[in-house]
C-alpha cells in the first residue's frame, strides 16, 4: 500500500494585522498623551502662625537670618536686605546675598557643625513683589550649584515673616 | 497555441521591520511621558532656579495647587486676578477655602496623618508674594490644618 506524506513542510502565515492594528493605536495613545515638561524641583518652606511671638529661648540663641525684599510699583524688586544690609536689586543682589549666607554660615560652621543645620532665613517680602524673586531668594539662601554640578546646601530650613498688608 | 494564466498571488511583505520600528517607538514615548506631573498645569509659567532639582524620592502623599493666570493662546495673561486651577475648576484666592477643608477632610478619612501630607505650590512666577502667603495661611487655618509646604520651581539649567 502506497501512503502518501500528508505533512506539508511550507510556513504558517500568521495574520499580523490586528497586532499591527493594536500597536498602531498604542502609538498613537502615546504620542498624544506626550507632554513635554521641564524637570521641577521644590524647595520647603514654613510659615509661623500668625503673629510673631516672643522670642523663645532657641530664637535668643540663634535668631534667624533676615531677609527684607522691597517691591516697587510694579511688583519687581527695588531692595534686598540681607541682616539690615542693602543689597541693591537685579540678579547681582543675588549672588551677594549667596555670598553674604555663605559668609554667615561659614562662621556658624566655627562653632559648631549643628549650628547651620539648626539655623533658619526669615523672608519677609512685601505683599505686591512677584513670586520669582521669592525663588530666587530662597535659592539663594539654599546653596550654590558646584563645579560639577552637584550642589552645595547652606540652609535648609526657610521660612516666611507674617505677611505684610497690601 | 495555449497561454498560461499570469500569476496572480499576492506579494508577501515582509513585515517585521516595521514592526520593530514602531514598538521602538512605543516604548520611547512611554520612557518619556512623565506620568508623575499630571497635576502640572500648564497655565502656570513656574519661576526658574538652579537648585530646583527633581526629589530623588517621590513624595507618598501631595496635594498639588496650581496657583496662576488665565492665559490667551499667546501665552499672555488674559486677567490680572489670578486663580487656584483644580483640573477644569477654577477658584479665586477668596473661595478656595471649602476645597482646602475638603482635602483635608479627604486625607483625615483615609487614615493619613495631616503632619505627613505635602502642600507643594506651584505658583505663577508673576503672582504676588503675599497672596502665596495669603494661601499658606489659610492651610494652615483651623479645621484644614495642613503642616508642609513645598514651592515649586522649573530647574534652570546652568549657563
Amino acid at each position: 500500500m502506497k501512503l502518501r506524506n500528508r505533512v506539508t513542510s511550507g510556513k504558517i502565515a500568521l495574520d499580523m494585522t490586528p497586532m499591527i492594528d493594536v500597536v498602531f493605536q498604542l502609538l498613537i495613545f502615546f504620542m498624544c498623551t506626550l507632554k513635554v515638561i521641564e524637570p521641577e524641583g521644590d524647595f520647603d518652606i514654613s510659615m509661623p502662625l500668625g503673629a510673631p511671638s516672643a522670642s523663645t529661648v532657641t530664637d535668643a540663641e540663634l535668631p534667624p537670618f533676615k531677609v527684607r525684599m522691597e517691591a516697587d510699583g510694579a511688583g519687581d524688586l527695588r531692595a534686598l536686605y540681607f541682616n539690615g544690609t542693602n543689597l541693591g536689586a537685579g540678579e547681582q543682589a543675588f549672588a551677594r546675598l549667596n555670598s553674604e549666607v555663605f559668609r554667615a554660615i561659614t562662621a556658624l560652621q566655627a562653632i559648631g557643625k549643628e549650628q547651620q543645620e539648626k539655623q533658619e532665613v526669615e523672608i519677609d517680602p512685601d505683599y505686591s513683589l512677584h513670586y520669582r524673586y521669592i525663588i530666587n531668594a530662597i535659592g539663594s539662601c539654599s546653596g550654590r550649584l558646584g563645579t560639577n554640578g552637584v550642589p552645595v546646601r547652606y540652609i535648609s530650613r526657610i521660612k516666611f515673616a507674617p505677611r505684610r498688608e497690601p | 497555441m495555449k497561454i498560461k494564466a499570469a500569476n496572480v498571488a499576492v506579494p508577501e511583505i515582509d513585515m517585521t521591520p516595521m514592526i520593530d520600528i514602531v514598538f521602538q517607538l512605543i516604548t520611547f514615548f512611554m520612557v518619556i511621558n512623565n506620568f508623575d506631573q499630571n497635576e502640572a498645569d500648564e497655565r502656570v509659567s513656574l519661576p526658574r532656579d538652579q537648585l530646583a532639582k527633581p526629589p530623588a524620592v517621590q513624595r507618598k502623599d501631595a496635594f498639588v495647587m496650581n496657583f496662576g493666570f488665565e492665559r490667551n493662546k499667546d501665552g499672555s495673561q488674559a486677567s490680572p486676578e489670578p486663580y487656584l486651577f483644580f483640573g477644569d475648576e477654577r477658584l479665586t484666592l477668596e473661595q478656595v477655602r471649602p476645597r482646602l477643608r475638603q482635602e483635608s477632610q479627604f486625607y483625615s478619612a483615609i487614615g493619613t496623618k495631616l503632619e505627613d501630607v505635602t502642600v507643594e505650590i506651584r505658583a505663577d512666577a508673576q503672582i504676588q508674594s503675599g497672596m502665596v502667603q495669603e494661601l499658606i495661611q489659610m492651610c494652615q487655618e483651623q479645621g484644614i490644618e495642613f503642616q508642609r509646604f513645598a514651592l515649586k520651581a522649573t530647574q534652570q539649567s546652568v549657563p
